[in-house]
């Protein structure tokens, strides 16, 4: 059963925008209808769309947006202060887990040190079996040169609204590499989208 | 501790010596409708741009503020707007809050908390209905769960207990019993839910962190 109380007030959209299907968002949706109470934690910016559809369930929607820090954590030498350092980024931790994050793009701006260290760190606030949602460039060999805004149309797909900028070389992850870096998670599922993105489940 | 809705002339008096003025609505662009509790005028107070406080602002009419502010607001039966030059470092109760400045701190809304695309927001918001608009900035968590909305709300004393507990029990009783066979989440009308909902739970349906 579904609620309904948030409100999007205003639809971005911009030239570039291209909607895609998502299939495993949607499997992640699912899973929040199986259980009771749940914190989904969106890595990304705040988008008016994020906040009418996870509004549909009983959950908390954290918001970390952490576009403005991957330089800063990309930034640090030294393990012990990245770590603390993404945890600066990242909401202040609570006594409730968070049962679903949204990853959309982020890791493909994060070295694997500081993929690691964040993924570390939301993994500790995490339970058994919380689920990340993960798009990482796969198809490219360059992608725009800062992380791009996605947000979700409906249960089953997105919306990619970067505006045309400069390039960047893509790290192009795999998902061993990803697994590698993110050891206290298992690949679940991924899948190549429309978009040359390749959508990823991991779960703790 | 500044106190607002006094609506004597000492009070007024004492309003423009503390850089407090009251205005029309319509003078403050009209962009949102008022509602005074009590006194029923329309009025909203406006706490200018070259204004600074520090401490706890209490008040019975809809509020204005285009000044800094740290500390705690308190406008439990009516509108806090903070305009588009507003700076606020304080927790905020209300009925209904509106966010186009800057705001560091937790929002509870009893009735309803928009967040403009201009807005800066860096806190927690729990509110019956929360509204963000794309382009503003937020960090923090929104509470979407119902049943965690009533109990943050009435601890927080934005709602009072004594008068919803008893209510919120019985629709907890009324959830529980339309939720059990499925399990499903959430309510068939949230709209309908959250406007019917200001209380306190009786703690079975709380959530494991309730205070935000």
């Amino acid at each position: 059963m579904k609620t309904s109380r948030a409100t999007a007030v205003v639809t971005d959209t911009s030239a570039d925008a291209a909607a895609f299907n998502a299939p495993l968002f949607g499997a992640l949706l699912k899973g929040l209808e199986s259980g009771g109470r749940c914190v989904v934690l969106d890595l990304g910016a705040a988008r008016a769309q994020t906040v009418t559809l996870v509004s549909r369930y009983r959950c908390r929607l954290e918001i970390a947006d952490l576009s403005s820090g991957l330089e800063q954590l990309n930034a640090e030498t030294e393990a012990d202060r990245m770590l603390q350092l993404a945890d600066a980024l990242l909401p202040a931790p609570r006594d409730e887990p968070i049962d679903a994050v949204l990853c959309w793009d982020l890791l493909n701006y994060l070295e694997r040190p500081a993929l690691k260290a964040l993924m570390a760190r939301i993994a500790v606030r995490s339970r058994p079996g919380t689920v990340v949602h993960a798009l990482i460039v796969y198809a490219g060999t360059h992608m725009p040169a800062r992380a791009g805004q996605f947000m979700p149309i409906d249960e089953h797909s997105l919306l990619d609204l970067s505006a045309a900028q400069s390039a960047r070389k893509a790290p192009r992850y795999s998902p061993a590499d990803l697994t590698d870096c993110m050891t206290a998670y298992t690949l679940e599922r991924a899948m190549l989208l429309s978009n040359g993105m390749q959508e990823m489940l991991f779960r703790v | 501790m500044f106190e607002l809705g006094k609506k004597d002339g000492s009070a007024q008096d004492a309003d423009r010596a503390s850089g407090i003025d009251r205005q029309e609505s319509s003078r403050s662009g009209g962009s949102e409708t008022t509602a005074v509790a009590g006194g029923g005028r329309g009025d909203v107070a406006v706490i200018g741009r070259s204004i600074k406080i520090d401490g706890d602002l209490r008040g019975e009419e809809d509020l204005r503020i285009d000044g800094d502010v740290n500390g705690t607001v308190r406008l439990h039966n009516n509108t806090l707007t903070i305009g588009s030059e507003g700076k606020i470092r304080a927790d905020v109760f209300a009925n209904t809050v509106i966010v186009d400045g800057m705001m560091e701190g937790d929002l509870y809304g009893s009735e309803r908390v928009s967040i403009r695309r201009n807005a800066t927001v860096l806190g927690n918001i729990t509110a019956p209905r929360v509204s963000l608009e794309d382009g503003a900035s937020f960090k923090g968590s929104i509470e979407m769960d119902p049943e965690a909305v009533k109990a943050v709300l009435g601890e927080s004393g934005i709602v009072s207990p004594a008068t919803s507990s008893k209510a919120g029990s019985q629709e907890d009783q009324a959830d529980k019993a339309q939720n059990a066979p499925s399990q499903s989440k959430g309510k068939a009308n949230g709209e309908q839910h959250a406007a019917q909902s200001k209380g306190t739970p009786n703690g079975s349906g709380a959530p494991r962190d309730a205070v935000g």
